[in-house]
């Protein structure tokens, strides 16, 4: 018996016996928030699970975050938040294959798992994905750009880590949206592999030294690269180069708001934390799985539900954050009846 | 000049440096580009940044140990440096001064636990690493640090033609490390330390103040890293340091520094680091299929230090066939 299963073991006996002791009856459903690393895209998910835990009397909804971008060290810090007693866990996968063992292992001693902004590969026990259809928000925002270039023009994508498996989602849905253009829309170059500001720095840079002139597009399809890139073009003093980014970085936001980047794709991490949270809550209240829920099926899953994106432009950007507010509020009423099944 | 070129040719370096030409001229050749201002601002960039980190380590690699937490005493510097302007409104000289003082205080931390505790450096620091970039993200929270005093920005932006301002640091620190590898007494003493320990100790040589002098250069170089990629980037990201490691290890061996001590270029090391540079930046330029980046850079390094080894031991045995023949 290895040492993780032995560690699962101790946290799973030390949950019974906080469950057999009735003070899991004053603490309630204790869910952590465990991203696959430090990044400023998860910072949302605190407030979403604080305001959770408010709103519908959680033991606690806390934002757990691995000190580095590891599987393992991911999985380590799920097995310490067993052992103190957190008893649903909603986690961006390390990795869409991998994390599947810590999650099954959480199944097996009936503690609820589901996957937060990005999915793992069935069979899975994850209960489902709450996450950003992130192949139709590239595809949305590609389309977004085509419509300010009028339809022409070569365009270049910048996109995060290889080893994210929304990466190459992502690349085909810019590639879908370009086909969908008709042969007026050209790429002419994709970077990858700068979801972190150095290499996004040097290679977006160089990229524009050496094609800057020719590019008329740029979509970025991840939060570092976006940031990098309005500094860039805000640097060059360029707004004849249109940009659709994505996420909510200030620097971003205010490139919109000085007219350097057209717009950007929000997509919704609040609401993802919010509603997870509210959904792990019910699942421990004696809540089940619905069979027949609305599930939307991507690649990885069949068990989707999309926590929304939507394009801000310069005209929405004063009240950027209604656009989600919107999409949480929507799901959230028929969240329930549609995916549960309550006794 | 006959001499001067001969002696040019003999240079550890040399390979590199043709290396350097070829590569670049090739570059200009088939991407017209490649030689423009901008292009050429870009590269810089990249340099001034990798130059830093490379001598991080390499005053490391020059006592016969290893410092995995380059990176991370630049990260904790960066958000420390930008953190102490934003939120404490400290002053820019004091923001660097303190930032500078954090740098040095963690090699130097690095220096005397490894003294005192006879562990590896290795071991310390791959400890250390955790611990600073655990400080780091118990500080953000991963959020960066967006209020960079406009002068900051200006510096990290600013440029003569095609030469950034941020290049004027990291070329003085080549010059001075040069000197203290080469001139300066404990620089000579940190490659005897390097070469052989026991031996340094026994020739009075204080082997302990050597190892902490060392880790504390190091921690200083880091920290301007840190500071120079806050400048260069406008904001305090927390993950900046993170991709430092393999062009801190990188950079050195390209340029000739043994790993178990003793030797290190600094030459060697600028040249190691411009031969990266440009191999990142043709990637970029010619359009590489994403999947196939690593796969290139890892292969045209390791091209290129195989080149360079190849002429040094064509150059070792020349030297052995005169040396023979002059017997």
């Amino acid at each position: 018996m290895n040492t993780k299963y032995l560690r699962f073991l101790a946290g799973a006996a030390g949950l019974a016996l906080v469950t057999a002791t009735g003070a899991s009856a004053a603490e309630g459903t204790r869910v952590a928030l465990v991203p696959g690393g430090p990044h400023p895209y998860f910072a949302a998910w605190e407030d979403g699970g604080r305001d959770a835990a408010k709103d519908f009397e959680l033991g606690a909804a806390d934002y757990k975050v691995p000190p580095d971008w590891e599987l393992s060290l991911q999985n380590e810090l799920i097995e310490s938040l067993v052992s103190q007693g957190y008893n649903s866990f909603l986690v961006f996968p390390g990795d869409s294959v991998g994390t599947n063992s810590t999650l099954n292992e959480l199944g097996d001693f009936g503690i609820p798992s589901a996957a937060l902004a990005g999915c793992v590969e069935e069979p899975t026990q994850a209960l489902f994905c709450l996450g950003t259809d992130t192949g139709n928000s590239a595809y949305l925002g590609t389309k977004e750009l085509i419509n300010a270039l009028g339809g022409s023009g070569k365009i270049a994508h910048f996109t995060g880590f290889l080893v994210d498996p929304n990466t190459q989602l992502r690349i085909d849905a810019v590639e879908r949206a370009v086909a969908e253009a008709g042969g007026g829309v050209e790429i002419i170059q994709v970077i990858a592999d700068i979801d972190a500001p150095e290499p996004a720095d040097e290679k977006i840079n160089a990229f524009l030294a050496a094609r800057g002139s020719e590019v008329d597009g740029i979509v970025t399809t991840a939060w570092i690269p976006a940031v990098v890139a309005s500094t860039a073009l805000r640097n060059l003093g360029d707004k004849r180069i249109k940009m659709v980014g994505i996420d909510h970085d200030q620097v971003v936001l205010d490139a919109i708001k000085d007219g350097f980047v057209h717009g950007t794709m929000l997509q919704n991490p609040y609401g993802q934390a919010y509603i997870g949270s509210y959904a792990m809550n019910l699942l421990n209240e004696g809540c089940s799985i619905s069979d027949d829920a609305p599930w939307a099926t991507t690649a990885q899953t069949s068990k989707f539900i999309d926590s929304g994106t939507a394009f801000v432009g310069a005209d929405q950007i004063a009240n950027y954050q209604d656009a989600m507010v919107k999409v949480t509020q929507e799901i959230m009423t028929t969240f329930k009846d549609a995916y549960l099944s309550c006794k | 000049m006959r001499g001067a070129w001969e002696n040019l040719r003999r240079t550890e370096w040399f390979g590199l440096l043709l290396i350097a030409i070829v590569g670049a001229l090739i570059l200009a050749a088939v991407k017209q580009s490649f030689l423009s201002t901008f292009n050429v601002y870009v590269m810089l960039l990249g340099f001034s940044i990798s130059i830093m980190v490379s001598m991080s380590q390499m005053v490391i690699i020059a006592i016969g140990q290893m410092n995995l937490s380059v990176g991370a005493i630049g990260g904790l510097v960066a958000i420390s440096f930008a953190g102490f302007m934003e939120v404490w409104g400290l002053p820019i000289p004091l923001a660097i001064l303190a930032g500078l003082a954090i740098g040095v205080l963690c090699g130097f931390l690095n220096g005397i636990l490894t003294v005192i505790t006879g562990i590896t450096a290795f071991i310390i620091t791959l400890a250390t690493l955790s611990i600073f970039k655990g400080i780091n993200l118990g500080i953000t929270e991963a959020q960066p640090f967006y209020e960079v005093p406009a002068v900051v920005k200006w510096f990290g932006n600013a440029s003569i033609g095609p030469i950034p301002y941020l290049v004027i640091l990291p070329i003085l620190a080549a010059i001075a490390m040069w000197y203290l590898m080469n001139r300066a007494v404990i620089g000579r003493q940190m490659l005897a330390v390097g070469g052989n320990a026991h031996a340094a100790g026994l020739s009075g040589i204080s082997v302990g103040r050597t190892v902490v002098a060392a880790h504390a250069i190091s921690g200083g170089l880091a920290a301007i890293a840190g500071m120079l990629v806050v400048a260069r980037l406008q904001i305090g990201q927390p993950t900046i340091g993170d991709d430092w490691l393999i062009i801190s290890f990188a950079a050195p061996v390209i340029g000739g520094a043994v790993l178990t001590g003793g030797h290190v270029s600094v030459i060697g090391t600028c040249l190691g680091v411009i031969i990266v540079t440009l191999v990142s930046n043709a990637l970029v330029l010619l359009a590489i299929d994403p999947f196939f980046v690593q796969l290139l850079l890892g292969a045209l390094i390791l091209g290129a230090v195989g080149l360079n080894r190849y002429r040094e031991v064509k150059a070792e045995a020349h030297r052995g066939r005169t040396q023979e023949a002059h017997a």
